[in-house]
C-alpha cells in the first residue's frame, strides 16, 4: 500500500495495523522481499556479538572520546564486496555498504542489468552493492564475513525495502532521512512522500529496539556537499532527529560536512551536538543515545593524490579537534570518482595517522569557536521556530511548508521541492556565510554580521560579491585553493 | 534550415543521464554557457536518453551535452548515438563529460571508449569551461556548413 500523498502527514507513531499493512506490500515490490521474517531478523540480530553493534561501538568510543573511522565503499558483486570490506577492515573501526544509485530509486530492474553487465565485464560497473537484488542471504553472508558493525549507506527516498532486507539481514546501522536522502538525492519525489516513507524506516528500527534491538540511525548531515551553512545541515539533521526518535528510535547520530574554515568545523559539531540535546529533550524525548560523525569533504577534490591527502587530513584534523565520535573518510581518488581499495585504504592510513596525532591534544576553546557557535544556535533557532509555526506544531507538516516557501532551503539541490534561492559564499577567511539569503528567517543582527565578513572578502578582493564569486568557491578546493580568489 | 539571425545562434540540450543527481556541475554550465550567449535548454538532473532526444527535436538544438558524475555513465550512454538516428536526429553533436566509469583510469582510454559510442568530444571533470564554449561554437559552425548545399558556398 502506497500511502496517500494528498493526506495530511503527522509526526506520530505510525500504528500498528497501518505499519502491517504496508509491510506486506513492501515486501512484495521485489521478490527478495519474501525472505524477510521479522521474528527472524530479531533472532538475528539478538545473536550478533558486541563487536558488531553499531550502537553499542558507538557508545563505547563516545564514552572513551574516541573518533571512529569508516570508509565509503560498495561495488556491484557480492564476492566482491565482501573481499572489498575484508580488506578495508583492518584499517578502519566501523564498515559501511555503499548501495548504487538504482537501488535508490527502486529501480532493481536496472539493478539485475548491472550485476549481470558486470559479471560479463569482470569489474563492477555500478557504484554500489545492490542489497536488494543480493536479498537476505547475501547480505547475510556479507556480515557473516566480517568482524565490525555494518552500515547501509545511500540516497534512498523509498528505502523501506532496502530497510527490511538489510536490517532483517544483520546490519546495525542505517543511514538516511526523508529530507536529506531526498532534497539532495532527487529530482521529482515528493517530500510528503520521502517523510513518510522514512517514518515506516524509522519505524521499523524502532520495532526492533522495542525487541532489544538496538538499530543506529543517521541522518545524512553533508546533504548537497557544497558549501552548505552549518545551519543549513543543523536544521535538517535536529528535524529528522525529531521525526525518528517520534518512531522509536533511541540511538541517533547527527551529522555534518566539513566546511573548511577550522574554527567554524568545529563550532559546527559542538552546537550539533547541544542543539540536538536541547531540541530533543524539550521535546520530551528521553533515554536515547545521541553521538555525531563529521564526513570529510564533500565538494570537488584536487586531481593529484597528495593534494588530496591534504583535503583529507584536514577533514582528519577538524573531525578531532571538534570531538566529532565518527569520521567519514574520503580517498585520494574523489576527484576521478569511485576508488580502489588501496586507495580508500590509503585514506584511511593518513586518517587514523592524524586522529592519533590530535584525539589526545586538548580541544579548542577560544573565543573564536564561542562565538561561530553562538552564531550557528542563533541561526538553527530562528529558522526551526519558523518551521513549527508553520506547521502548527506539527514539524512533519511544517518541513513541507518550509521548503515550500524557502525558509528551508538547501544551496545546489536537485530536488524541484526546493526553492533554491539561498546562496553561500565564503568570507575572507574561508567560513561559509549567506550571500543571499533567499526566503529563510535569519536574525537581522545575523544577517548583518554575514554581510561583513563577505564585505571583507569583497574588498580584500577588489571586486563585488556575485555568483562568479560562488562559482570560484565551489572550484577552489580542487584547485589547491579553499577561498575562489581571483587569479 | 535553421535561420542564421536567429537571436540565439547556438542552442544546446544539457542534462545529467540516468539515476544520477549531481545538480552543482549542471547548475554551473548552465550559467556558463548562457553568459557565453549559448542558449541553454537544462533539463536538470536524472534525464533519460530519450528525454534528451525529445528535447533535443522539440527545440532543433545543435547539441546534447552529456553529464554524468556517478559512475554509470558508461551503461547510461550506451547506445544514445543509435537512438538519435532511431529517432531521426542524424546530425547533432554529442558531447559527455564528467566522471564517467567506475575506478580511476587514464583520460586517453576513457576518451577513446566514448568516441566509439558515437559521442564528438569527451570532457574530462576538470576541462576549463571556456575552452568548452569554443569547441561548443566551432563545432556548431562546422556542423552547419557541413549541412549547407555546395551551391550556396562561397
Amino acid at each position: 500500500m502506497h500511502p496517500d500523498s494528498t493526506e495530511t502527514l503527522v509526526n506520530q507513531r505510525l500504528a500498528d495495523k497501518v505499519f502491517e499493512t504496508e509491510r506486506n506490500a513492501v515486501l512484495n515490490t521485489w521478490p527478495t522481499g519474501a525472505d524477510v521474517n521479522f521474528r527472524e531478523g530479531v533472532r538475528y540480530q539478538l545473536d550478533l556479538p558486541v563487536e558488531k553493534q553499531f550502537s553499542a561501538v558507538m557508545k563505547a568510543a563516545d564514552d572513551a572520546g574516541r573518533t571512529l573511522l569508516q570508509p565509503r565503499a560498495g561495488v556491484a558483486l557480492l564476492q566482491e564486496q565482501i573481499a572489498l570490506l575484508t580488506d578495508l577492515q583492518p584499517y578502519c573501526d566501523v564498515l559501511p555498504t555503499t548501495i548504487d544509485a538504482y537501488t535508490r530509486h527502486n529501480r532493481y530492474d536496472k539493478c539485475a542489468n548491472g550485476i549481470a553487465r558486470s559479471r560479463e565485464a569482470g569489474r563492477s560497473l555500478m557504484n554500489g552493492f545492490p542489497a536488494v537484488n543480493h536479498g537476505l542471504q547475501g547480505c547475510r553472508e556479507l556480515v557473516e564475513a566480517l568482524d565490525k558493525p555494518v552500515q547501509v549507506r545511500h540516497g534512498t527516498p523509498d528505502a523501506r525495502l532496502l530497510a527490511e532486507i538489510t536490517l532483517a539481514a544483520g546490519f546495525t546501522s542505517y543511514e538516511g532521512g526523508g529530507i536529506s536522502y531526498n532534497i539532495p538525492y532527487a529530482k521529482s519525489v515528493k517530500l510528503r512522500d520521502s517523510i513518510r516513507h522514512w517514518q515506516y524506516c524509522d519505524r521499523l528500527v524502532g520495532r526492533y529496539e522495542e525487541e532489544g534491538v538496538r538499530i543506529n540511525r543517521e541522518p545524512f548531515g553533508p546533504l548537497t556537499g557544497t558549501l552548505v551553512p552549518p545551519f543549513v545541515s543543523h536544521c535538517v539533521m535536529i528535524l529528522e532527529g525529531l521525526l525518528a526518535l517520534e518512531q522509536g528510535v533511541k540511538c541517533i547520530t547527527l551529522g555534518y560536512g566539513q566546511g573548511g574554515n577550522l574554527v567554524q568545523d568545529i563550532a559546527a559539531i559542538r552546537s550539533l551536538r547541544e542543539l540536538g540535546e536541547e531540541y530533543f529533550s524539550a521535546a520530551g524525548y528521553s533515554g536515547y543515545q545521541l553521538s555525531t560523525v563529521f564526513h570529510q569533504w564533500m565538494g570537488g577534490f584536487p586531481d593529484e593524490e597528495s593534494s588530496a591527502y591534504g583535503v583529507i587530513c584536514l577533514g582528519a584534523a577538524a573531525a578531532s579537534l571538534a570531538g566529532a565520535t565518527k569520521v567519514i573518510v574520503k580517498t585520494p581518488h574523489e576527484a576521478s570518482g569511485v576508488p580502489t581499495m588501496a586507495a580508500n585504504r590509503d585514506g584511511l592510513r593518513a586518517t587514523r595517522q592524524m586522529i592519533n596525532m590530535l584525539g589526545e591534544q586538548q580541544k579548542p576553546a577560544g573565543d573564536d569557536v564561542a562565538l561561530e557557535t553562538d552564531m550557528i544556535k542563533r541561526e538553527v533557532r530562528a529558522v526551526l521556530s519558523r518551521v513549527f509555526a508553520l506547521g502548527e506544531g506539527n514539524i512533519a507538516e511544517g518541513t513541507i511548508r518550509a521548503f515550500e516557501s524557502g525558509v528551508m532551503d538547501i544551496p545546489f539541490a536537485p530536488a524541484r521541492a526546493n526553492a533554491g534561492v539561498l546562496m553561500p559564499v565564503r568570507d575572507d577567511n574561508g567560513a561559509l556565510r549567506v550571500l543571499d539569503k533567499g526566503n529563510s528567517p535569519l536574525p537581522d543582527d545575523v544577517l548583518a554580521f554575514h554581510r561583513d565578513r563577505i564585505a571583507e572578502r569583497a574588498a580584500s578582493e577588489g571586486r563585488e560579491p556575485s555568483f562568479q564569486m560562488v562559482i570560484d568557491d565551489v572550484n577552489a578546493i580542487s584547485n589547491s585553493r579553499l577561498i575562489g580568489r581571483p587569479l | 534550415m535553421k535561420s542564421m539571425s536567429n537571436k540565439h545562434e547556438y542552442k544546446v540540450v544539457l542534462g545529467v543521464i540516468g539515476s544520477d543527481c549531481h545538480a552543482v556541475g549542471n547548475k554551473i554550465l548552465a550559467s556558463v554557457l548562457g553568459q557565453a550567449g549559448i542558449d541553454v535548454i537544462n533539463l536538470g538532473v536524472m534525464v533519460s536518453q530519450d528525454e534528451f532526444i525529445d528535447a533535443a527535436i522539440e527545440t532543433g538544438a545543435d547539441a546534447i551535452l552529456v553529464s554524468s558524475i556517478y559512475g554509470h555513465g558508461e551503461i547510461d550512454c550506451h547506445g544514445l548515438r543509435g537512438r538519435c538516428f532511431e529517432r531521426g536526429l542524424d546530425d547533432v553533436l554529442l558531447y559527455v563529460g564528467g566522471n564517467l566509469v567506475i575506478g580511476k583510469s587514464d583520460f586517453q582510454d576513457i576518451e577513446t571508449l566514448f568516441l566509439k559510442m558515437g559521442f564528438d568530444r569527451v570532457c574530462s571533470p576538470r576541462v576549463d569551461l571556456h575552452d568548452l564554449v569554443k569547441w561548443l561554437k566551432d563545432d556548431i559552425i562546422e556542423q552547419r556548413f557541413a549541412r549547407e548545399p555546395l551551391t550556396k558556398s562561397a
